[in-house]
C-alpha cells in the first residue's frame, strides 16, 4: 500500500508519509481528564522555563556592577574630598565600566538566548527598547562632556552619575510601561527616589546611595522577579 | 473509574497535539516561534511535528509562516485566534469534567 492510498485526502505524498510513520502512540488522548489537565500544566511550565529567561540573570548583574562600583567611587571620593580608602584614582571608574558592560552582555546574552526564534511584537518591543537605553546614553555622553570640563571635578562626577542613574530610572518605568511590569515600575520609581535624595546630599553622599540602595534595590527586585515567576507556573 | 471524555475538541484531544497547542499558548499573542525552536522544546522529530502542526492548521488552530531570515528560509509557528479559543474551551471542558457545575 503506498502513502497515496492509505490516505485519499491527503494531498502530499512521500514527505507525509514518511512523517506519518513518526506520529504512533501520541496520537492517542490523555488517559483521563487529571492527566490531560497535568499534560497541559507540566508542558506550559517546561515551555515557559525555556522561553522566559532566569530573571535574576537580568537584574543581578546590574545590582553587583553598581554595590560594587558606586561603593568605590564612595570609598575613593568620599563627602567633602575625603578618601576612606586611598585607591588609584582612576581605578573605581575603571572597575564600574567593565562591570557595566559585563552586565549588559549578560543580559543581552541570557535574553537573546531565551527570546531567540520567537518573533514577533515581543522581539521589536525589546529591540526598540534596547535602542532607547543605547541611544539615551549616547546624547546624554555628548552632551555631559561638552559641559563638565567647565565644573569642578566633585560637581561634574555628580552631574555625570545623577544624570546616567536618573536616566536608567526613567528607562526602568518605560519598560514597565512597555512589559506591565509593576515590579519594574517600583524599582524604576526607587531609583529615581533615591538618586534625587543622594543629588540633594552631595557628592560622596550619592556614590554611598546608589551603591547601598541602588544595587541593593536592583538586587531585591530581581529576587522578587524570580519568585513571581516561579510562582505563576 | 473516570469518566469517558466524548466531548472533547477531537484536535486537541491527543497528547501530541494538547502538548504542541500549550507550548504556543505560552507565546504572547502576536509572536511566533521557529519551527526548530519549537521542535526542541517539545522534543518530538521534525516529522512527527509536521503532521501534528498540519492537522493543527487543517482545523485553523495553527497558523505556519514560511519566510525568510536573511537568506535563510524560516516557518514560524503561532497559535491562531481560533486556536487559543479552542484551548482555552478545551482546559475549561476538562476542569468541568473534573469538577462539575453544582448547579446541573
Amino acid at each position: 500500500m503506498t502513502p497515496e492510498d492509505r490516505d485519499p485526502a491527503d494531498r502530499d505524498t512521500a514527505d507525509r508519509g514518511a512523517a506519518d510513520r513518526g506520529a504512533g502512540s501520541d496520537d492517542l488522548p490523555p488517559s483521563d481528564p487529571v492527566a490531560a489537565l497535568n499534560l497541559i500544566r507540566q508542558q506550559r511550565a517546561e515551555a515557559l522555563r525555556r522561553i522566559q529567561p532566569d530573571p535574576r540573570w537580568i537584574y543581578w548583574p546590574w545590582g553587583v556592577a553598581w554595590l560594587v562600583g558606586f561603593g568605590l567611587l564612595f570609598l575613593r571620593f568620599g563627602p567633602d574630598q575625603r578618601v576612606f580608602v586611598d585607591l588609584p584614582s582612576w581605578l573605581p571608574l575603571a572597575v564600574l565600566y567593565a562591570l557595566l558592560i559585563a552586565a549588559g552582555t549578560v543580559t543581552s546574552l541570557v535574553g537573546s538566548r531565551s527570546y531567540g526564534q520567537v518573533v514577533g511584537d515581543s522581539s521589536r518591543r525589546g529591540a526598540w527598547y534596547g535602542a532607547a537605553w543605547l541611544l539615551g546614553y549616547v546624547s546624554l555622553g555628548v552632551t555631559l562632556s561638552r559641559v563638565t570640563g567647565a565644573l569642578p571635578v566633585d560637581r561634574a562626577g555628580l552631574l555625570w552619575s545623577a544624570s546616567a542613574v536618573g536616566l536608567t530610572g526613567v528607562l526602568h518605568i518605560a519598560g514597565a510601561a512597555i512589559w506591565l511590569d509593576r515590579n519594574l515600575y517600583l524599582l524604576g520609581v526607587w531609583i529615581i527616589a533615591v538618586n534625587v535624595l543622594g543629588v540633594i546630599a552631595g557628592p560622596g553622599w550619592q556614590a554611598l546611595l546608589i551603591a547601598l540602595a541602588g544595587g541593593g534595590g536592583i538586587l531585591v527586585a530581581g529576587a522578587i522577579a524570580r519568585l513571581r515567576q516561579r510562582r505563576s507556573r | 473509574m473516570t469518566a469517558p471524555l466524548p466531548e472533547l475538541d477531537p484536535v486537541i484531544h491527543a497528547q501530541a497535539r494538547l502538548r504542541v497547542v500549550a507550548t504556543l499558548s505560552t507565546l504572547r499573542e502576536g509572536d511566533r516561534i521557529t519551527f526548530p525552536r519549537l521542535q526542541e522544546i517539545l522534543g518530538m522529530t521534525a516529522g512527527n511535528l509536521s503532521v501534528h502542526l498540519r492537522k493543527l492548521e487543517d482545523a485553523g488552530y495553527v497558523e505556519v509562516t514560511k519566510t525568510h531570515h536573511g537568506r535563510t528560509p524560516a516557518t514560524l509557528v503561532q497559535l491562531s485566534r481560533r486556536g487559543r479559543l479552542a484551548f482555552e474551551e478545551y482546559t475549561a471542558a476538562v476542569r468541568a469534567l473534573l469538577d462539575p457545575p453544582a448547579a446541573t
